[in-house]
């Protein structure tokens, strides 16, 4: 009997420890803002720079790394065509410059809601006039459906919550006469 | 029933196990100058009963700023201070992830913002956690 109590316990310990370590760092493609539908195409380059990010360890839980939230607003861009084209580098006529401030998420719970709060700031580069400074919020929620995991309903919903925020992101960058 | 009890107890063991991830950053907007401020309001979260948002105006008292507080929005002061903070229980409660937003009144924009996360094994206590936000925002400010 006591055998059989302590390979529970040891299997038990097994894979709590395999699911609170396996977190994975929000996906750049599932953050992507597919299929936007943009206000303007702006006939101009534009570079980008991302802040406030975080890699994921495996002691953590599901973070946005600052080279994905990069790869997937550049992405976002590319595919609404909101500017001729992406650059590296301070080249472009605009530089857009994403800093995340606040990733709430949730630590327990059937339903994760992930709250993620980043600042949109665009300068045209020629004179250093800021043509956008706005605080954009997203909520977003991944459920049991989603994933029975939770170290995947979790990373679901930091993306849903990315790509939102993205979404705004771009909209907002789409209102602008340029 | 035994079984279920042994294993909500090995649960808990290995989640403590994991409990010593910690992170701390801060950024601050390069348009904003924080010395320029004179005046703060922090916004405390109903019902929060910890007294960060104590901790967070009396941090700033020292730092030289005048400082109220109460549940209310202000947008007569220069910047307005919110906070989120998570708890975790692990033989007792403690401040897992603490991050703390200086905005400008009138806006909301985030002029700069701090967060530290520390797992149960190095555990902070909630003033340690206040001072260590704090201070990576103004430490950050003065680059």
């Amino acid at each position: 009997m006591k055998f059989r109590q302590s390979i529970t316990l040891t299997c038990s310990a097994l894979l709590v420890i395999g699911l609170a370590g396996c977190a994975s760092s929000a996906n750049k493609d599932a953050m992507v803002a597919a299929n936007l539908q943009t206000l303007k195409k702006h006939e101009r380059s534009v570079s980008v720079r991302t802040a406030g990010g975080a890699e994921t360890t495996a002691m953590d839980s599901s973070n946005i790394a600052d080279a994905d939230l990069k790869a997937a607003i550049e992405e976002s861009i590319i595919q609404s065509r909101l500017f001729q084209s992406v650059v590296q580098g301070k080249d472009g006529d605009y530089d857009l410059a994403v800093s995340i401030v606040r990733l709430d998420k949730p630590i327990f719970g059937l339903t994760f809601t992930v709250d993620m709060e980043a600042t949109w700031v665009l300068v045209k580069q020629s004179d250093k006039s800021i043509v956008l400074k706005k605080s954009i919020q997203s909520t977003s929620t991944a459920s049991f459906s989603d994933a029975a995991a939770a170290v995947t309903r979790l990373r679901l919903a930091v993306e849903r919550a990315a790509k939102a925020n993205i979404e705004q992101g771009l909209q907002a960058i789409s209102g602008l006469t340029l | 029933m035994q079984r279920f009890i042994t294993l909500i107890i090995t649960a808990i063991m290995a989640l403590s196990l994991v409990g010593c991830a910690n992170r701390a950053s801060a950024r601050v907007d390069p348009s904003a100058d924080l010395k320029s401020l004179k005046t703060m309001h922090v916004v405390k979260i109903p019902n929060e009963t910890a007294g960060i948002s104590t901790l967070i105006a009396d941090d700033l008292r020292r730092r030289g700023y005048t400082v109220s507080e109460s549940t209310e929005k202000v947008s007569t002061v220069d910047a307005v201070v919110t906070y989120v903070d998570r708890w975790m229980w692990d033989i007792t409660m403690y401040l897992l992830e603490l991050t703390i937003t200086i905005r400008d009144a009138k806006t909301e924009f985030p002029m700069a913002s701090g967060n530290s996360l520390h797992g149960s094994l190095t555990r902070k206590s909630a003033p340690e956690m206040v001072e260590e936000v704090m201070g990576n925002i103004f430490n950050e400010g003065k680059k």
